[in-house]
């Protein structure tokens, strides 16, 4: 490895390093800063975006608690209520609290794990741009007072077009899917992150704890989103184009949007909480003064989360008349996620007892955290009992819950990071005495509130009503919470200015302020754009604790990569069990191709919610020539990596392998990808077997040979992609452009022949939900046909400018890849629509 | 080839995820299992919890909690035998099927009482 003793050499040899990194991964001033791919800068954009619409989520939480303060106000009239009590629960839900958690895991993991950016930057940016625009298009619909009012869960017929014709709940459909390519993106690249480009040495069982709970979330992210991104999908084409997938009238079902919302909805609450567990784990053991009590029970329990949250979204909808039986798997699943959240609170109970705590302003809301998010894990087992379920269903119990363990579990954990990690974001410390003034503030103010709110249920209130008689006697209860509100909104003014305030006044802080034990303070504070001059070999879970000179030897260049002559964005390539260097991953530099991308994407989303359909078909054209161009300056390229020069001892470049960092983010995306297409299986087979007025006809619309002979014809593209890279592994080249076209022509057929099926078929799309069903998978399949042609032809090109082949041989790996899933895909699609049907009929 | 034979060595920390995703499948065959039967042959609600929907349940999640705790019993064989990385994998593995194992037994509990239609 090219660990160079800079000792040997003098200071102008480490200014020269500082200033080739600085050249190299510096961010650019005035309009190019749009172009910043760097985590750490869009990190904090994502937080500071994320704080953004927190205030405006709490506003919103505001107005609410005035109207409902006491009973027959006219602060705000019904239409305009619903909006707000609907865009509060959105705003909090998808623009603050996963944005926020999303950027601080961005900003935090390659520090931690001792890289120097993440794998794919430009999806980085992809993503915070996405959010971006979708968060401004979604929160203008309030100004235009044209906000969805449906809640934020959306539940058909109510958000149907014939009950909420207005653009609402287009503006929440549209905006919600715009701002998942965000989060889709994130998890992604995390993933990838996290377990290929961890310094030297960081095997599984070394990695910081946070990354763990990222890790999982991460993969949970893209496990979880599709489903809802499938949903929004079927309620925006039954909005604008009438077809009846939740309709009962045209063999829809309603329930199936409450399955799709769930089967997302719920594990997002622990997509939520997981990284806030990460950032509990992490800071408690610095306080604590001892590393964590139970390492790999505290991984038992993340692994056991991850998994179990994805069996409970039943369990939102025990009114909607399931048999007692199948309530009772998801009541009983429901009961075993207190298990995993019961382990990590007695690791860190643990912790604590065997250590000796320092009561500084992060373990105040720590200390916080665990007092509320225990009482909302009990209240969550109480409602897992389907009988008091029952009683309690859609009163302001359940409000009261969620927002014990959403703001128990997500923001007293995050406002306890965001003390901790302050000096590393500015330099500077925060004030104890303001800070602990916020704290109390916001602490009392909440469970004056909250726990108030439970009565306020037990006393039947039920959840999203405008006003309220005074005879109920609920009148004493909504004054008190309303007070309550104000002063916990008190609380975070507090919290804000301090921090406002520290960026000046703050003292400045000394290297690991905390005597933290992880490699993100082994930075400058704050830190350069390239994070760390050197990167280390690792051994330890603790290495700060272990090796407090680290962080010096590391700016001093004496530790791996440590040069940047050759021009190139560089970071370890590591096994992703035992952290032994593989490859040197060179990573994209700043660009403005992700932001053209997403403002042609954000063009389709404002299109599609005015109708102007001609216009989305051109941005959508007009967004993949973006995304296309952008990934052409790769691999090879001149802009990328034109040679493949690294230093005596180093392991090659990523591109000039065949199992680099894009074929594990092809293989995680085609995970997302396949929720997606298990979603819609589910959403075939669920309409199927369960709506009542479904309508199979006596014949399938579609014509079986044609789509045979479609499916040949892929598994013949697919027969070439895999020929093109087992000749590359064995160095061969010789007419590999020729494959490539041969299969982009295959895919070509079968883009053809599924449009013929499509034309043949003459699908009822709006008369039917089979048939508009039908529609919708076949679509699946058309595009996937197209984006398998167009990308084979591309890497045909490629190799004629020599950016592919012997010498370069990654890039048809990651493309075959894509074919597989294609072929596999593909014949299910076949079996269930058009051969299940004719063999067991309707 | 022999990088899935890999994958499948109990010191492998795919097994983390291994029996979680065997629950899983269970979980999802006997909720859509029940669905279905339900919605093609229900049967008579006199027969209380003995019915062949019931029964059918009960057998596959029986085989299903039999394989888990045998992997269980693998993964403690093997982390017995190792150290370090391997030993941790093999560990966290061991009590993630013995979890999963309890799982199936816990949710699978109500077949024994409930009638599966109503």
């Amino acid at each position: 490895m090219s660990t160079i003793d800079r000792e040997a050499t003098g200071p102008e040899d480490l200014q020269k390093l500082h200033d080739d990194l600085s050249e190299v991964w510096g961010n650019p001033k005035g309009l190019k800063a749009l172009t910043i791919v760097n985590h750490t800068t869009l990190g904090l954009r994502f937080m500071v975006t994320g704080m953004a619409f927190f205030l405006i989520g709490g506003i919103l939480a505001m107005l609410i608690r005035t109207q409902i303060a006491t009973p027959d106000q006219n602060f705000m009239t019904p239409e305009i209520y619903s909006q707000v009590t609907t865009m509060h629960g959105t705003v909090m839900m998808f623009l603050f609290a996963i944005p926020i958690l999303e950027g601080l895991a961005i900003y935090m993991i390659p520090k931690m794990i001792g890289a120097r950016d993440l794998v794919c930057p430009r999806l980085t940016a992809l993503g915070y741009w996405c959010y971006l625009f979708g968060g401004i298009i979604l929160s203008f619909s309030m100004v235009l007072e044209m906000a969805p009012d449906s809640g934020w869960f959306m539940y058909t017929p109510l958000s149907s077009s014939e009950y909420s014709p207005g653009l609402g709940s287009d503006f929440w459909l549209l905006g919600i899917t715009f701002v998942e390519i965000s989060a889709l993106s994130a998890g992604v690249e995390l993933v990838v992150s996290i377990l290929r480009t961890r310094t030297q040495g960081m095997a599984l069982h070394k990695m910081p704890l946070f990354a763990w709970y990222i890790l999982a979330m991460a993969l949970m992210i893209v496990v979880g989103f599709p489903p809802l991104i499938l949903g929004s999908i079927l309620l925006e084409l039954e909005r604008a184009v009438g077809m009846p997938f939740f309709d009962i009238a045209g063999g829809g079902d309603p329930v199936l949007w409450q399955h799709l919302f769930w089967l997302f909805g719920h594990p997002e609450v622990y997509i939520i909480f997981l990284p806030a567990a990460g950032i509990v784990a992490t800071i408690i053991p610095v306080f604590a003064g001892r590393p964590i009590v139970g390492y790999g029970w505290v991984v038992f329990a993340i692994t056991v989360m991850g998994f179990i949250s994805f069996g409970l979204w039943v369990h939102h909808m025990f009114t909607v008349g399931i048999p007692q039986l199948a309530q009772a798997f998801f009541s009983a699943a429901s009961m075993l996620v207190a298990i995993p959240t019961g382990i990590q609170i007695f690791a860190w109970l643990a912790t604590l007892w065997l250590g000796k705590p320092k009561m500084k302003l992060p373990m105040l809301w720590i200390i916080g955290f665990l007092v509320i998010f225990v009482c909302g894990g009990l209240t969550g087992v109480m409602l897992a009992l389907v009988p008091f379920n029952w009683q309690v269903h859609d009163t302001h119990f359940v409000v009261a819950h969620m927002h014990y363990v959403l703001v128990g579990g997500m923001l007293f954990p995050l406002m306890a990071g965001i003390y901790y990690w302050l000096p590393l974001f500015s330099g500077r410390m925060p004030s104890e005495t303001i800070g602990k003034w916020g704290f109390w503030l916001v602490f009392i103010g909440f469970n004056v509130t909250f726990l108030i709110m439970h009565w306020t249920g037990l006393l039947g209130m039920p959840r999203r009503v405008y006003t309220y008689d005074t005879g109920f006697g609920w009148d004493i209860f909504n004054l008190i919470s309303s007070i309550g509100g104000f002063v916990m909104s008190a609380g975070f003014a507090m919290v804000l200015i301090d921090i406002a305030l520290h960026f000046r006044y703050g003292k400045p802080a000394k290297t690991n302020p905390w005597n933290a034990d992880t490699l993100e303070w082994a930075n400058q504070l704050p830190p350069s754009p390239y994070n760390f001059v050197s990167l280390p070999p690792i051994e330890t879970r603790h290495p700060l604790w272990e090796h407090p000179e680290l962080p010096r030897e590391m700016q001093e260049g004496r530790h791996g990569l440590a040069t940047a002559s050759h021009g190139r964005r560089e970071l370890w390539g590591t096994d992703p069990l035992t952290g032994k260097v593989r490859e040197i991953i060179h990573v994209p530099s700043n660009s403005w191709w992700p932001l053209f991308a997403a403002m042609a994407l954000a063009v389709v989303c404002i299109s599609l919610l005015l109708r102007w359909y001609p216009v989305a078909g051109v941005g959508v054209v007009i967004a993949i020539g973006f995304l296309l161009r952008w990934s052409w300056e790769n691999g090879a390229h001149p802009k990328a990596a034109p040679d493949a020069k690294v230093m005596p001892g180093d392991p090659p470049l990523h591109s000039r392998t065949m199992d680099g960092p894009g074929l594990w983010a092809m293989t995680t995306a085609m995970i997302a990808n396949g929720s997606f297409f298990l979603s819609y299986l589910f959403g075939w087979f669920y309409l199927w077997t369960v709506s009542p007025e479904w309508r199979m006809p006596d014949a399938s619309p579609l014509s079986l040979v044609a789509l045979v002979v479609a499916g040949i014809a892929l598994l013949g593209g697919s027969a070439l992609m895999e020929s093109s890279v087992r000749r590359l592994r064995k160095q061969l080249d010789k007419g590999l452009a020729m494959r490539l076209y041969g299969a982009a022509l295959l895919g070509g057929l079968q883009f053809v022949l599924i449009l013929w099926v499509m034309w043949n078929a003459n699908l009822a799309v709006t008369e039917t939900s089979h048939d508009a069903i039908l529609m919708v998978g076949l679509y699946y399949a058309l595009l996937h046909s197209a984006l398998g042609a167009v990308i084979s032809l591309l890497q045909g090109m490629r190799v004629g400018y020599r950016y592919v082949g012997a010498h370069a041989p990654f890039e048809p790996v990651v493309v075959a890849y894509f074919w597989r899933y294609n072929v596999v895909v593909f014949w299910i699609l076949i079996a269930a629509l058009a051969v299940l049907p004719r063999v067991i009929g309707g | 080839m022999k990088a899935m034979v890999q994958r499948l060595h109990l010191t492998h920390p795919g097994h983390f995820v291994g029996g979680l995703i065997l629950w899983s499948i269970w979980f999802i065959a006997i909720y859509g299992g029940l669905s279905v039967a339900c919605a093609v042959m229900p049967p008579d609600p006199g027969q209380g919890a003995f019915t062949h929907i019931n029964i059918t349940l009960l057998v596959g999640s029986l085989i299903t909690a039999l394989l888990l705790a045998g992997l269980a019993w693998g993964c403690f064989q093997e982390a017995r035998q190792h150290k370090g990385r391997k030993h941790f994998n093999a560990f966290v593995s061991a009590w993630l099927y013995v979890f999963s194992t309890l799982a199936v037994a816990f949710v699978a509990a109500p077949m024994v009482g409930l009638p599966p239609c109503l």
